[in-house]
């Protein structure tokens, strides 16, 4: 199957005309056809004529570029079919947040990424479900039916961005851009088997990307390599004079710097991570990553993170605080639909927020949670100082089965306690698939880095697919 | 019974920035095409960013620096959330813990109201209501505003109007704003309250005034309606009973608007979209180097040069119009031409648009110098032709005859003629010597405006002995 080939196996395939785009489209359809269904990873799946246009174009252009003179003007991207979170906004394509509330919004503008990515020459295949407004971690908070788990399609697939996640491992494309706000990149990465970035808080636009909570939004890649996420991160990658927390540090060509030395990396392991809670398979199979790494040259050192288990109350008082103000404009008046129509746990989360921000609360809570913040980001400084890179689960169990988690919602926030902390501090976090469980189900680890710290990230991460192949298991969906 | 109003104000003014507060939309929204100038950012759309406008920040520092704030130099902006369909967001992007601008002081003859802070913000959109719709209009949203806010340092309703006024004057100067009540580019809540033999009044905030008589008007009747019912409820200021009263300018009355304002909450937060905004100590230095010299140094400049104060305070009225004579007044710093340059801007120049780059101050100077030869008719005259030609005034009254004649010979003749042309009027002096008016008038006339009248009716008295 081409799908299963990686970004620059697929590029270099189709400047040597090995095979075309239109070729890679129409597998991606064909996958559609057979796996969305049981799956259910789409709000939204483009027209494939319209995709194969944008094919036909792209292959005529790349027979020109297969000059060598010319090569350098095609990206690498040029062809490749791709797929949006839902989350941002495509002008002319529905977006919807995978919320009733934006059921029929067509935006009139578009996502920066997704304008770099249209730039590179990528083709756009679908909107991908998720939990409304990012609101969950399991992606049964939407309104358009709930994502499954290719692995176990009885089990979620995880979230918010479950349908990104999940399409990259059903191979219905070749790559998907999402977005985390705590952990929703990371967290479906880890239940699918696929890559995931969650990137430092400004290395890439938020500019059209629907907010969930502003101070914690990073927008970041989903694929099945970390070479893969390094090819779109350099593409998606940069300052934006549409988004004033956007940063002007300069973006390294990430895909030409994976190949390190990691003789003189140390990995961190903060024990606090790896206590009551964590299922032992889990454990195992994460803390494997440090030994197989070690192979490599790099060194182990136990770290503490004390503060570790106070990110719950920080990210859940901060991030519902800015949800509700960046939700309040769902008012009925200008996007057809009228807030009834948002789900119990997004009125959770607006009530939590409006209640954290009243005058009266504000100190106790949400700016309490503030000053906590500041003592996470103390906390990482100070962890990052004695390693260069932490290494931690994704989620402490292995992914639920339907309404388990919603039924609990308290149990919904516990889920999430290994990928709330980065967020409020910023830190880049790379998601990968590190084994399974003995039924079957794919576990992943997540390892953190000091901000801006991605190219180490990537090479550490590329490091580990050059000595493991968990990440090239794909799941056996029966037709 | 002792009645003391105290009155603070809420200024918002109206930035004339080319594009808006957060995004790069044409900020002009009078008379403009409803919904015209509009993008995903000022409508509020899903995943849209604000991004602050430099310029609309510098300004509004130099805001503050011209009414003598402390300018603080690390700043953020928050959000106040409140629903109101005109409100894109659900929430206005605006400062409340750490204000670009504050402490600064407006003096009003002799009288310091404290300005307690100068902040940044956007505009909202506009509401239309019509045959009972509501039209929304978006132009005028994230429209940048500075907000003034006194302290309650207002005792009369005239004092507010000069407060105003003042306020007018230096943003004008600035030339940051159009501040035009009527149009809406400055916009002006009073907050009022009495003090009644040591009592305090409830607190009474004002809104839709929309002009100067407007809040005069609108504070005395508030004083009067606050006095009357204090004396029927004896009820006083507490945390929970302010009021928001609307202006109706038809019925020249105040009515209530909202109650219970004490219980609003905004739920302010730090607008997490933008990151804190730093002025360097430097970079402040350099807004406060583009500040003009205020109205305020210009009348005491002005009446050093023993100009009245009327014709101090006219001239600095406004900045065009002060800069012209500050101009002018740099051939010659004599008092005497000083106020030979204010009679000609307040009088015939004060008709005209004047382009100051068209002015030339030796038109003024050579003017001055030959005063003497030329009626003051024909000076007005000439100072208006030589602005519009670029021509000099003395080429211009030569070619035109303007020059008066001295010469008693010229004039001699011309009289004569005048005395044996108008018998009648002759038999009237010998009656009546004060009616030789009449008789100069008509030398003047028969000269075409060139005789020297003083000459003039001392050759036709001669005459007529």
């Amino acid at each position: 199957m081409l799908l299963d080939k990686t970004i620059l196996e697929l590029a270099t395939g189709l400047r040597s005309g090995e095979f075309t785009s239109v070729d890679l489209v129409n597998e991606c359809y064909d996958n559609i056809a057979k796996y969305n269904d049981k799956v259910n990873a789409f709000i939204t799946i483009i027209p494939r004529e319209t995709a194969l246009k944008q094919a036909q174009e792209i292959d005529c252009k790349l027979k020109i570029a297969c000059l060598p003179a010319r090569q350098e003007n095609c990206k690498l991207l040029a062809g490749i079919p791709f797929v949006l979170k839902d989350c941002f906004c495509t002008e002319g394509i529905k977006t919807t947040s995978a919320s009733k509330v934006l059921e029929n919004f067509i935006p009139p503008y578009s996502a920066t990424i997704y304008k770099k990515l249209l730039d590179a020459g990528a083709i756009l295949i679908g909107k991908m479900n998720m939990d409304a407004w990012g609101h969950g971690g399991s992606s049964e908070n939407t309104d358009f039916g709930s994502v499954k788990n290719p692995w176990d399609t009885t089990r979620v697939a995880g979230g918010s961005g479950g349908g990104p996640a999940v399409a990259v491992a059903t191979r219905m494309c070749v790559f998907a851009v999402g977005e985390d706000t705590g952990g929703s990149i990371r967290n479906p990465a880890g239940w699918t088997n696929t890559t995931g970035l969650k990137v430092t808080y400004g290395r890439v636009s938020r500019y059209g990307a629907i907010a969930y909570a502003s101070s914690f939004d990073t927008v970041g890649p989903v694929a099945k390599t970390v070479e893969d996420c390094a090819i779109i991160l350099e593409t998606i990658a940069g300052v934006d004079k549409f988004d004033a927390t956007s940063s002007p540090n300069p973006v390294p060509q990430y895909s030409k710097l994976l190949n390190k030395n990691l003789s003189e990396i140390t990995i961190g392991i903060p024990k606090e991570f790896y206590g009551d809670g964590l299922d032992l398979e889990i454990k195992e199979k994460v803390l494997q990553v440090a030994a197989d790494l070690k192979k490599s040259g790099a060194k182990i050192k136990e770290i503490s993170m004390p503060l570790f288990d106070l990110c719950l109350p920080v990210y859940y008082l901060i991030a519902p605080s800015e949800t509700s103000s960046n939700l309040a404009r769902y008012d009925g008046i200008r996007y057809g639909n009228n807030r009834d129509n948002f789900t119990d746990e997004t009125i959770r989360r607006i009530l939590i927020g409006t209640y954290a921000l009243s005058a009266g609360y504000y100190d106790a809570y949400y700016k309490k949670a503030q000053q906590v913040r500041t003592l996470f980001i103390e906390e990482y400084q100070k962890a990052l100082s004695q390693c260069d890179i932490l290494l931690q689960p994704i989620m402490p169990n292995n992914p639920p089965k339907f309404g388990q988690l919603l039924s609990d919602p308290l149990q919904n926030l516990l889920a999430d306690i290994y990928t709330v902390s980065q967020n409020p501090v910023g830190v880049p976090s790379l998601a990968i698939p590190c084994g399974f469980t003995k039924s079957g189900l794919p576990i992943g680890a997540q390892i953190i880095g000091k901000m801006f710290s991605e190219e180490l990230l990537l090479s550490i991460g590329h490091e580990y697919q050059k000595l493991t192949d968990f990440h090239t298991k794909k799941p056996n969906l029966q037709i | 019974m002792v009645i003391t109003p105290i009155i603070g104000l809420e200024v918002h003014i109206e930035l004339k920035t080319k594009s808006k507060m957060f995004c790069g939309c044409d900020a002009t929204h009078f008379h403009v095409k409803p919904n015209t100038h509009t993008c995903p950012v000022c409508l509020g759309l899903p995943g849209a960013l604000p991004v602050p406008n430099k310029t609309a920040c510098e300004w509004c520092i130099k805001l503050g620096l011209a009414l003598g704030c402390t300018i603080n130099e690390e700043t953020f902006f928050e959000r106040k959330n409140y629903f109101y369909p005109d409100l894109a967001k659900g929430y206005q992007i605006t400062q409340l813990q750490k204000p670009f601008a504050v402490n600064g002081k407006i003096t009003i003859d002799g009288h310091v109201i404290r300005v307690n802070r100068a902040h940044m913000e956007e505009d909202t959109g506009k509401s239309i209501h019509l045959n009972g719709e509501t039209l929304l209009d978006f132009n005028r949203s994230g429209v940048p505003l500075v907000e003034i806010v006194s302290e309650p340092d207002i005792t009369l309703p005239e004092e507010a109007k000069k407060y105003l006024l003042k306020i007018q004057q230096i943003v004008r100067y600035l030339g940051i704003s159009d501040a035009d009540i009527e149009k809406g580019s400055m916009r002006c809540e009073p907050t009022i309250n009495l003090e009644i033999d040591g009592q305090f009044t409830p607190l009474v905030e004002i809104k839709n005034i929309a002009s100067l008589t407007g809040v005069m008007t609108a504070i005395q009747y508030e004083i009067d309606r606050q006095t009357e019912q204090y004396s029927q409820d004896k009820i006083t200021k507490n945390s929970t009973n302010k009021t928001t009263r609307g202006w109706d300018a038809d019925k020249n009355q105040t009515f209530l608007q909202r109650d219970k304002e004490g219980s609003a909450d905004y739920r302010y937060f730090p607008e997490p979209d933008i990151p804190p905004i730093i002025f360097t100590k430097d970079q402040i230095d350099k807004i406060k180097n583009t500040i003009p010299e205020m109205p305020d140094a210009k009348i005491t400049k002005y009446k050093s040069l023993n100009l009245s104060d009327y014709d101090a305070n006219l001239l600095s009225e406004n900045q065009i119009f002060s800069s012209i004579f500050d101009k002018v007044l740099s051939k010659s710093s004599d008092p005497k031409f000083a106020k030979f340059i204010a009679n000609l801007l307040i009088g015939p120049l004060k008709t005209i648009e004047i382009d100051i780059n068209k002015i030339n101050p030796i038109f003024f100077k050579n003017l001055f110098d030959k005063k003497s030869e030329l009626s003051s008719t024909a000076i007005k005259q000439l100072i208006l032709d030589s602005y519009n030609s670029s021509v000099d005034p003395l080429v211009l009254a030569k070619k035109q005859n303007l020059f008066q004649v001295s010469d008693t010979g010229t004039i001699e003749e011309i009289a004569k003629k005048v005395l044996a042309d108008n018998p009648k009027a002759v038999a009237d002096y010998q009656k009546n010597p004060l009616s030789i008016g009449f008789l100069v008038g008509k030398v003047m006339q028969e000269s075409k405006g060139s005789a020297n009248p003083i000459l003039a009716k001392e050759i036709l008295e001669k005459l007529l002995k």
